[in-house]
Parts: structure tokens; C-alpha cells; sequence
């Protein structure tokens, strides 16, 4: 640990070069620096197509820029399942650097998922670990730079001019050093290679049908058939004769309540991490220089605890499942 | 351009929802809080709970948030 500082001065050395590059790139104060004024990027809420041709010929199937996303969050968990086997197989007993990192978050989730799903925790633990993993990779991801900013220019009417910039060319909205005769009046903008999987609400409705199917397969292994009374519930309805209906109405919402869980996971996990790329834009054309620092470091945290949550709630709404209707009704009885 | 000028209106409008959400995860925060002061060794479960509720909360201003972000890049 004490050699390590040692290691790293030269770090601080760049990190003062790129803070210079950047003023000189983005402030254009007592005629020094290029004055280059960031533009806000358009928005685009679904993955954009990098080609027109469909894969396979399957109608409406296109390579879109959040399939590279998805091909890379998926990289990442394979890469890191290959370095945590080779770190085991090396036969240290404490394991560290990557495979470290990893065992210290799979212990940890393994000590939620024993407090809340107890038998069953080793059933449900593979599900827990293997969404919070993919969705991590996919969010963190994003905050690879090059990331959403590099990629193919094509016309779009809301875009910003095109401008050649020395051995350049780039989509810039104007500033000190704007050549005004090469602007040639159409307007562009770029779509990117990459865009990170969980700015797709194809994504994360599909992992949301997954995750909610399966907490519905968990409740049939462990209750049988008798699941199905949670949401057909005729049991009390000719005994008592009030209450009866009631619990058969009950049974109905919890049908219901089980289609919303899909919407509620898919729309969490989206609305989160696109409106974070947003976000990112937002404040990059707005201060050039300094503060998106600050919201890169909120993102890295929106995506674990965005990742711990998805991976969470299927957690506790699968344990949930395998506990009977039974016991439910004696826990509410006693709170 | 009056439905632009709509659009902007109705995306403000819809974030509104968020004041409940903010609240909600005031509340929960404030709640967990005073617990962990009271029972220190019940930290664990309760951070564990007070994550899920967090998740519950901000689930609504979330939806508020597609819906604005909707109104503005997709209609």
C-alpha cells in the first residue's frame, strides 16, 4: 500500500494537462484558447440503427448502436468470469485485485439473499448475481468515454452545423475559430457505435419479462399447483361470506400487481440510466470543463445501486413467492 | 411552434410528481435513520429495507421522468 502513491505521480501530471487542454479547448478568455462552445447532442430515446439493412433479413430487426452495448456489457461479464477462474485456479487464499473486488460483492449479496430467502437461497442466489452483474457491466459501461460521442454523422434537420477544424471534422455550433465559408447550410448529427444497454427499454423490459417469469416458475417449485390460489382464491369464498369475495378480489389485484411489477422493473432501470446519459449531455454543454466530473461520479453510483436494486427486488419478490400464502396472512396478523 | 412551446409545458407539468417521490424518500431515510441510532447491530437489514423502499419511492419519479422525457423527444 505505501508504494503504490509512489507509483501513481505521474497521474497527477496528466490530469493537469487535460484540465489545461480542456480550458484552452473550451474557454476562449484574452484571445487564448480555441473558444470551442459544446452543443447539446440531440436526444434519441431508442437505440439508433447503425445500418438500414435488417439483420437475417428479419423484418424490423436492425443493428442498433445498444446491440454494440449489449455485446460489450456481455464481454465485460465473460472477461471477468475468465480473470475470477484463472484468480481461483492461481490457489492464493486471499484472492486479490479483480477476482478480490468480485468476491467481496457476490459475498455480500450471497449475506442478503441468505437473510431474506433462506432455504432457497441457493436456488435464487444465480438469478440475484447474474442480473446485478449484467446490469452493471451494461451501466457502467456508459462511462467509458467515447462512449455515445463517436460515431457516424448523417443529416437530421435539428442538428448543428458541420465543421471542418484543422485535420478534424466535427459538429460544432459556432465559436471564435469557426471557419463561416465551409458551412454549407445542412445540419447534422451523430449516431454513435456505442450506447450502453441500459438506455434501451428493450432491454430492460426483456430482462424485466425474465426476471417477473421466473419469480412466477419459483413459486410454482416450491408451492405446486397451491400457487395459483394466491391469484384464484375460492377458498374462503362461500365459507365466509363477505370476506370471501374480498379475498377473491385480492387474489384478482395480485394478478394485476404482477404485470405492473414488469412495467415498474423495465421503466426503473430506463428512466434511471437514460435520464443519467441525458444528464451527462445537459451539463457538458452547459459548463465544458469542470463539473460534469461531479455528475460522472453520481452516475457511477446511480448505476450500482441501480444495478443492486434490480437484482434485489427479483430477490425478495422470488423468496417472497416460495414463502405460501399461509404464513403471509400469520405475518400480517402479527405486524 | 405552439406545440413545442406545449410539449415544454406539459414535460415541466409532468415532473411535477416528483415533489411525492422526494418526500417519500425523505421519510424512509429520516425512518431508517432514527432506527439505526436506536439499534446499531439491526443496521444491515434495516440499510437492506431502506434500499428497497428507496427503489419503491423513486420508482414514481422515475415514471414521471419517462413520461417527460416521452412528451419531449417522442411525440
Amino acid at each position: 500500500m505505501s508504494e503504490k502513491p509512489k507509483k501513481r505521480v505521474w497521474a497527477r501530471w496528466v490530469v493537469l494537462a487535460a484540465i489545461i487542454l480542456g480550458l484552452f479547448l473550451f474557454t476562449g478568455f484574452f484571445g487564448i484558447g480555441l473558444g470551442i462552445a459544446p452543443i447539446m447532442p440531440h436526444v434519441y430515446l431508442p437505440g439508433e440503427k447503425l445500418s438500414e439493412t435488417p439483420i437475417l433479413g428479419i423484418e424490423g430487426f436492425y443493428p442498433t448502436n445498444t446491440l454494440v452495448g449489449l455485446g460489450l456489457a456481455n464481454l465485460i461479464v465473460i472477461l471477468l468470469a475468465v480473470g475470477v477462474s484463472s484468480g481461483v485456479k492461481s490457489g492464493k487464499m486471499v484472492l486479490t485485485g479483480i477476482s478480490g473486488a468480485v468476491e467481496a460483492l457476490l459475498e455480500m449479496l450471497y449475506g442478503i439473499t441468505e437473510g431474506t430467502a433462506g432455504k432457497w437461497t441457493k436456488q435464487i442466489f444465480p438469478w440475484f448475481a447474474t442480473i446485478t452483474l449484467l446490469v452493471l457491466a451494461a451501466n457502467w459501461s456508459g462511462l467509458v468515454p467515447g462512449n455515445e460521442t463517436i460515431g457516424l454523422i448523417h443529416e437530421y434537420k435539428n442538428g448543428h452545423p458541420l465543421i471542418q477544424a484543422g485535420p478534424l471534422t466535427t459538429i460544432w455550433e459556432g465559436g471564435a475559430g469557426v471557419d463561416v465559408e465551409s458551412y454549407d447550410g445542412k445540419k447534422y448529427a451523430v449516431v454513435p457505435f456505442l450506447r450502453p444497454v441500459s438506455t434501451d427499454l428493450n432491454f430492460t423490459f426483456a430482462l424485466a419479462v425474465v426476471a417477473v417469469v421466473m419469480i412466477q416458475v419459483f413459486g410454482f417449485r416450491s408451492q405446486g399447483m397451491a400457487y395459483m390460489t394466491k391469484f384464484w382464491n375460492t377458498k374462503t369464498l362461500f365459507s365466509k361470506p363477505i370476506f370471501g369475495v374480498i379475498d377473491f378480489g385480492v387474489g384478482i389485484l395480485e394478478l394485476i400487481s404482477e404485470f405492473s411489477k414488469i412495467l415498474s422493473f423495465a421503466f426503473r432501470l430506463f428512466g434511471n440510466m437514460f435520464a443519467g446519459a441525458v444528464l451527462l449531455f445537459v451539463i457538458g454543454s452547459l459548463v465544458p470543463v469542470f463539473a460534469q466530473a461531479m455528475f460522472y461520479l453520481l452516475e457511477f453510483f446511480v448505476g450500482l445501486i441501480q444495478a443492486i436494486v434490480f437484482g434485489m427486488l427479483t430477490m425478495v419478490f422470488m423468496a417472497q413467492a416460495t414463502q405460501g400464502h399461509g404464513e403471509h396472512h400469520e405475518e400480517e396478523a402479527h405486524a | 411552434m405552439e406545440v413545442e412551446a406545449a410539449k415544454l409545458i406539459g414535460a415541466g407539468l409532468a415532473m411535477i410528481g416528483a415533489i411525492g417521490a422526494g418526500a417519500g424518500v425523505g421519510i424512509v431515510v429520516g425512518g431508517a435513520v432514527q432506527a439505526m441510532g436506536r439499534n446499531p447491530d439491526a443496521t444491515g437489514t434495516i440499510q437492506t429495507n431502506m434500499i428497497l423502499g428507496i427503489a419503491f419511492a423513486e420508482a414514481i419519479a422515475i415514471y414521471c421522468l419517462v413520461v417527460a422525457l416521452l412528451i419531449l423527444f417522442v411525440f
